[in-house]
């Protein structure tokens, strides 16, 4: 075996273990990180939910950022196509 | 004790129960200030605009000269908001392909009438009028809305501070999990928080997306926040802002002086003073009556409100219409 490829095969095995190891915990931090901004989605289209929303003047200028987030977030949620009568994405 | 305080601030806010003579003070007492050679922004909150026909010339969104140095400004809750859906329409277009443009529209023309909207409107526009009169002008009057509508308009500013405030942090918490998820080696965590963290893992498109969008919540949600906190610091410094409350020394005009004064305290907004408007004089059987009746209203809120100063002022024959009614109103605050 070369010198290279020794260390190649060292790089995988700590690889390995570190996926092994931490794997789990960056799956459950990414949960936690979607739920949050899941939550986001929830509060910028509470009015399209059938939630009063007393701050759509403030969550209105938030749509355009949150937009990009719209199709993953039904498709997550197990909606084939966006719930919404008037925002739509697909 | 009110063209002192006037003189003595950037900001008069004139507020109290409906028909107690609000407009009228607050545009006599802008008039005055422009009199000493003051520039006077006089601007109307109250959607049944008055001062147009008061002044008896038209006003409206854009504003007029009233008077030499006087201008005069009725906020359109209905333009306010039109315009701010028009900035949102511009935006959400550029991030929405072609063919669902339409779709955009027909979301904000129904967010038009959505619950608290014209309000956040007015809010908005107040708080660029007063921007505009710490530029150009010496003195802003505010000719406020009835008592209900005022109370809650300047509670505004805390509580949606306190709404952007949560959504800031909730969306600190989603950088810090991201953060946590690069540290324990996750390439796409680490792609959203950019080249400083992402070292050697290249940057998807996906993740880079989500990067510029993270940053676009946050600007959005910090701007809101500043403005916010801007025209609160001004409307709660005492040093800058007076409020008075104007009112007639009758039964309902008391109780709802006296209810607003404490609602403002809630909100942090002092009130600076409170004007007895159309005290009867003491001629004739009638009004010694009514005199009679009115000090008795009067004793009642000097005892509710001990340390609030007290102006009052008298019944006037005329009505206060046009330039000539305003400046004899002016003159018997003067006097």
């Amino acid at each position: 075996m070369t010198p290279r490829g020794r260390g190649d095969l060292r790089a995988r095995v700590s690889r390995g273990f570190r996926d092994y190891y931490a794997g789990p915990y960056r799956r459950r931090l990414a949960r936690s990180a979607r739920d949050e901004q899941d939550l986001l989605m929830m509060v910028v289209l509470a009015e399209e939910l059938g939630v009063p929303n007393p701050a759509a003047f403030y969550t209105l200028e938030l749509l355009p950022a949150v937009y990009g987030e719209m199709h993953a977030w039904h498709r997550r949620a197990g909606l084939e196509r966006s719930p919404f009568d008037t925002v739509a994405c697909c | 004790m009110l063209l002192s305080l006037a003189a003595r601030r950037r900001v008069l806010v004139v507020g109290g129960k409906g028909g107690v003579g609000k407009t009228s003070v607050a545009s006599a007492v802008a008039l005055d200030q422009a009199r000493t050679g003051r520039r006077v922004l006089l601007v109307s909150t109250d959607p049944a605009h008055n001062l147009a026909h008061l002044w008896g010339v038209p006003v409206g969104d854009q504003g007029a000269r009233v008077a030499p140095r006087l201008e005069a400004v009725e906020i359109d809750p209905a333009r306010a908001t039109a315009s701010h859906l028009a900035a949102v329409r511009e935006t959400l277009r550029r991030a929405v392909p072609e063919h669902l443009t339409r779709e955009v529209d027909r979301h904000l023309e129904l967010a038009r009438d959505a619950p608290g909207m014209h309000e956040a409107a007015v809010l908005e526009r107040l708080g660029e009028v007063i921007d505009r009169g710490a530029a150009e002008a010496d003195l802003v009057v505010v000719d406020t809305a009835p008592s209900g509508h005022t109370a809650h308009l300047l509670g505004l500013p805390e509580q949606m501070g306190r709404w952007t405030d949560g959504l800031l942090r909730r969306h600190e918490r989603t950088r810090r999990l991201d953060v946590a998820r690069a540290n324990l080696g996750d390439e796409e965590a680490a792609a959203v928080l950019g080249p400083a963290r992402a070292g050697r893992f290249a940057r998807g498109a996906r993740a880079r997306g989500r990067e510029s969008r993270g940053l676009e919540i946050r600007e959005v949600l910090e701007r809101r926040r500043a403005l916010l906190t801007r025209l609160r610091g001004t409307l709660t410094d005492p040093s800058t802002t007076a409020f008075v409350v104007v009112l007639v020394a009758e039964h309902l005009p008391v109780l709802e002086s006296v209810e607003l004064v404490e609602q403002l305290g809630g909100t942090g907004v002092p009130v600076a003073g409170l004007v007895v408007n159309r005290r009867s004089p003491a001629q004739g059987d009638l009004l010694t009556a009514r005199r009679a009746v009115e000090d008795g209203q009067l004793a009642a809120i000097r005892s509710a409100l001990p340390g609030v100063p007290l102006v009052e002022v008298p019944l006037l024959a005329g009505e206060v219409v046009g330039v000539d009614g305003v400046e004899r109103l002016a003159d018997v605050l003067q006097a």
